[in-house]
């Protein structure tokens, strides 16, 4: 890896270079072991791979449960260095993003773009000192980064990839998912505890409020799409919708649509993103329930948040975007490549890289859309982000979760109804696309300014 | 001050005492709030100032007439135009020195850009504090405009030192007021602009809205000036009704509150007022470019070493923080007897006490905010 | 607090608008060019030379037309500027100027000492990149006790004042000394200790 120094004496068409290799190449490599180990470490391919290559039953051999045991641990160990490197990697990528929004440059010095700025700033994190304050609770001070590492890196076992790639399709996995990422907040109030500290207690307890009420609105919100599909399991949801915008989860209920935006809310707060960053809101408390935090238990804090970013996108993305459903290709294609070999032919291999592609570019618009709402909005203040969840979320996922009932009913009956839905809110959104660009443009023309996209 | 809190706070109860400040990043400066909070509900907030006490006054004392101009700089270095102007006009009136027109259009020109400029920065980190960054950095982006014109004009960006006793040191430079107006010009479509962006923003009115009101009676006794006051509804500019300079000479009108969307003397019409007040300004520079006479820009024969006969003299002028009032006072050397500078900050501080009883701590970052304190100014 | 229906549904309204808008904007942003500069080492011209010509950074004095009347010493509040005066040895009848100090890390720039010289000899130069690793190292002699320069008489007849070109003198000076040179153990006036500087007593010279 290029430090600074050396990428400054290296000629600009290397540091491209490295650049565009390493900021390819590294996920690029962590996306080709997802799409190789998520499929090959299942226990009944590991099991029948015992059974051809060792030649033993895998049922009376003694170390069956330990290979299937290593061959878990090491796409568990893919996934959590997928979660650190993306989380990185957003960090740059919000970085620029928000620099060009308020007409600065942003990181551009180390690496082309600036891009290994995130992997400086991790270093020069792991090398700082440790700092417990003297009278913080050792133990727990210790401890909650963990849990809230915990609870970031459980949700990569239900996020889906892809058509088959995902760590466990479990049958309850968006019950899962919310379990799990409620894991986050007892590490953020036990870091405001256990801190000291007034102004992490203030963070730690806001954060909690703040997630434990948004837990409401955000469930009741999932349920949309959950009688939609008729199942908890995250494959099943995406299986249940189609590829085109008109299929999704998202257009084909009017419900859902609302469903969708008070998702998408719910989940900003959870995350503790703008508009509802109240724990650790710099005008306010300083860094909140992370004041005390330094070194690595602040950079676990830090790579958590932004991380994060990847995990809500990746599931509003699965819930009602039509996860990683490929146009043309429906589950007979994947079954007619999958083919009843152990290790699947190269077509199918090529499907699943297709479907993980797809699901991949969804969740970075998603994931954009976060960035950017972050960069234009203010901070909301505790009584009003209860008063919205209370009197707007809660009522209105209420709402749509009785519509999405009688809707099922009624397209049962008709099922056209859902086509029809589809594609008006498909041609709603496409219009109010437009709209919006023309809008765009139309700031541009009156400031006398014009698109200019060098200098990035 | 803190023990004196400490007392009063019932440890059984559940409040506790919050040091907000003076590291803080939302105080502003150097300022100290001692907090007493009921969770998020803040039961008492009192000001602890001082942090940046630079005996600015005493130093007058021992510098000379001339020499004290750079000093005044530092009064406010936000909008350091006004306290240059402050004291250049209590000089003037107690020496009787005339200041040729054309140095107080200058004045007025320079003054009103540095309205901007301060207010600017006032909006941008009232957005900040309520978390919106990327307008704060939209409102740096303008004042360095600013900035630049100013520099092109006295050669300094923050610490001006422009004005002297008896007119300004230096004329408009060549290409500046093409500079100025095409500044102007796209200044006013960025208004509309930065309304859009976060003045209407809804959750933005709702964090202002109806927060820590300030009714007219109470702003005039706290002696409230300049956009806090305007902001409670109460008209009142030295720029229109005690004109100095060349005031009297342009059209522009006072954006008082209204309450728009909620209570008048709330926070949002105190942002409010600086939002319009820059709109303001922009045509009076506008104005004065066009009006701008020939002639000198000193006033002629102004010692260098100047001695001045034993009186006193008060001078009021509309600073971007409300009105500011230089009291000098002469005893016939080339030395002041003594300096008094009337910043608008200060008395602003004595009011967050009363008005923070049953704010939020969120409220008493956008309180702080709105009242646009800077602590140069309130300590000097 | 909405109380009406009307004014629930307005607030919506509202909101979507105003998030309508501000989004666009922020869009609209990302895809304008920055107008930062990259200071120091990525910008088209020497930063310098884009500042304008009125720009106060360092104080800089050229000798050659120096007419030490010692108006800038006077005018400075705080007394940066420290002028000796003394006659020439060789020459009874002409004065020399044996210190000429200015302490560009008290130095404020206010820019009042420029004012006052008559023959525009003191002015501020563009250059403000003078970052010592020792404050005293700021202090800069533009008279050498040893080499002290003569006063500089005003040629009446004269169009113009031969001043050198703004600037160089004081990049000469900056460029002369290396960021981390140790400083001066005495700032400016210096002990009585060496006699080799008989000028630079500690007291200032009487007023001529």
């Amino acid at each position: 890896m290029p430090t600074k120094r050396t990428a400054s004496k290296i000629s600009p068409r290397t540091v491209v270079l490295v650049t565009l290799a390493v900021g390819l190449g590294l996920p690029g490599a962590l996306f080709a072991a997802i799409l190789l180990l998520s499929p090959l470490t299942k226990p009944a391919v590991i099991d029948a791979l015992v059974g051809r290559v060792l030649g033993v039953d895998p049922a009376t051999w003694p170390w069956t449960g330990l290979a299937e045991g290593v061959a878990v641990g090491i796409l568990a160990f893919i996934l959590v260095n997928f979660g650190a490197i993306v989380s990185g990697m957003t960090v740059w990528w919000e970085m620029r993003v928000s620099s060009r929004m308020q007409s600065r440059v942003g990181y551009n010095r180390a690496g082309a773009a600036g891009f290994f700025q995130w992997i400086a700033d991790a270093v020069k994190l792991l090398f700082k000192e440790d700092l417990i304050p003297a009278d913080a609770d050792q133990i727990l001070f210790r401890s909650a980064p963990y849990f809230v590492m915990a609870g970031f890196a459980l949700a990569f076992v239900v996020l889906p990839f892809g058509e088959s790639l995902i760590a466990a399709d479990l049958n309850v996995g968006v019950f899962y998912l919310i379990a799990v990422t409620a894991l986050v907040v007892v590490g953020i109030l036990l870091a405001g505890w256990s801190s000291n500290s007034k102004w992490a207690l203030f963070g730690g307890m806001r954060s909690a409020a703040q997630v434990i009420s948004y837990e409401i609105p955000a469930g009741v919100a999932v349920m949309v799409p959950i009688l939609m599909s008729g199942t908890l399991s995250m494959q099943g949801i995406v299986r249940a919708q189609g590829a085109w915008p008109w299929q999704w989860n998202v257009f084909t209920n009017p419900a859902s649509t609302v469903a969708f935006a008070i998702f998408f809310i719910s989940q900003l707060a959870e995350g503790n993103r703008t508009p509802f960053d109240l724990p650790e809101a710099e005008s306010e408390l300083v860094a909140g329930y992370l004041s005390e935090y330094s070194g690595f238990r602040f950079a676990l804090y830090f790579l958590v948040e932004f991380g994060n970013l990847w995990v809500m996108a990746a599931v509003a993305t699965t819930l009602f975007l039509g996860g990683w459903q490929v146009p043309f290709v429906g589950p007979e294609a994947y079954a007619a490549a999958r083919g009843a070999e152990l290790i699947p032919g190269a077509a199918w291999w090529g499907l699943e890289a297709l479907s993980m592609v797809v699901m991949v570019l969804k969740t970075l618009v998603v994931l954009n859309l976060i960035v950017w709402v972050r960069w234009t909005l203010p901070r909301i203040r505790i009584d009003q982000m209860m008063n919205l969840c209370w009197k707007y979320l809660v009522p209105w996922a209420f709402a749509s979760f009785l519509f999405t009932l009688l809707w099922q009913l009624a397209v049962a009956g008709t099922p056209a109804l859902a086509t029809v839905s589809g594609i008006a809110l498909t041609a709603a959104t496409a219009l109010l696309l437009v709209l919006f660009l023309r809008q765009t443009r139309a700031n541009l023309v009156a400031m006398g300014d014009r698109v200019d996209l060098t200098n990035w | 001050m803190e023990k004196l809190i400490l007392r009063r706070v019932d440890q059984n109860n559940e409040e506790m005492i919050l040091n907000f400040g003076p590291q803080h990043p939302s105080t502003h400066g150097v300022i100290n709030f001692i907090v007493q909070t009921d969770g998020e509900v803040i039961t008492r907030a009192v000001p602890d100032v001082g942090y940046l006490h630079r005996s600015l006054e005493k130093i007058g004392e021992s510098t000379g007439w001339h020499g004290y101009m750079p000093y005044t700089d530092r009064i406010d270095y936000v909008a350091a135009m006004f306290p240059n102007e402050g004291y250049a006009t209590a000089v003037e009136r107690l020496t009787g020195i005339e200041v040729p027109r054309r140095a107080q259009y200058l004045r007025a020109i320079s003054g009103e850009l540095c309205r901007i400029a301060s207010h600017l920065i006032s909006v941008g980190t009232m957005a900040m504090d309520i978390g919106a960054f990327t307008p704060m950095l939209h409102g740096v982006r303008e004042r360095e405009t600013i900035n630049d014109l100013i520099e092109a004009l006295c050669g300094a960006r923050l610490t001006y030192n422009y004005h002297r006793i008896g007119g300004v040191a230096f004329d408009l430079p060549e290409g500046w007021r093409d500079r100025t107006l095409a500044f102007l010009d796209h200044f006013d479509r960025f208004l509309v602009e930065f309304d859009r962006l976060i003045t209407f923003n809804e959750i933005y009115i709702r964090r202002l809205a109806n927060v820590a009101v300030i009714p007219g009676p109470m702003a005039v006794d706290y002696g409230l000036v300049g956009p806090n006051l305007r902001g409670s509804g109460v008209d009142w500019d030295v720029r229109r009704d005690l004109p100095y300079g060349a005031y009297s000479d342009f059209e522009f009108s006072i954006p008082v509150g209204q309450g728009m969307f909620g209570t008048v003397g709330d926070s949002f019409d105190r942002y409010f007022c600086r939002v319009r007040e820059m709109g303001e300004s922009s045509k009076i520079v506008r104005q004065a470019l066009e009006k701008l006479p020939d002639g000198e820009i000193m006033a002629p024969k102004v010692q260098r070493n100047l001695k001045v006969e034993a009186g006193e003299a008060l001078s009021r002028v509309e600073s971007a923080r409300g009105e500011m009032a230089f009291y000098v006072v002469a005893d016939g050397t080339n030395k002041a007897y003594r300096i008094r500078a009337r910043t608008g900050s200060f008395t602003a501080m004595g009011i967050i006490e009363p008005l923070s009883r049953g704010l939020m701590v969120a409220d008493l970052v956008a309180l702080i905010a709105s009242l646009d304190v800077v602590a140069p100014e309130i300590d000097r | 607090m909405p109380t009406t229906v009307r004014e629930y549904t307005g607030s919506i309204r509202d909101t979507v608008k105003s998030f309508w808008h501000g989004l666009s904007i922020t869009l609209s942003y990302l895809v304008r060019r920055p107008i930062t500069v990259q200071y120091p080492d990525r910008t088209t011209l020497p930063v310098r030379d884009m500042l304008p010509p009125r720009y106060r950074g360092f104080l800089e004095v050229d000798a050659s037309i120096c007419t030490g009347c010692q108006a800038c010493e006077r005018a400075c509040p705080i007394s940066c500027i420290q002028i000796s005066l003394e006659k020439d040895p060789q020459n009874p009848k002409q004065r020399v100027v044996t210190q000429f100090d200015i302490d560009e890390a008290k130095c404020m720039f206010c820019g009042l000492c420029v004012e006052p010289c008559p023959t525009g000899s003191i002015q501020h130069t563009r250059e403000f990149e003078g970052s010592q690793a020792d404050l005293r190292n700021l202090v800069i002699r533009w008279s050498d006790p040893l080499h002290p320069f003569p006063v500089y008489k005003v040629d009446k007849a004269a169009e113009y004042l031969p001043r050198v070109e703004l600037g160089t003198l004081v990049r000469a000076k900056l460029a002369a000394r290396a960021w981390d040179a140790p400083g001066p153990r005495f700032l400016p006036p210096e002990p009585p200790a060496a006699p080799a500087a008989p000028a630079a007593g500690d007291a200032t010279p009487a007023k001529p």
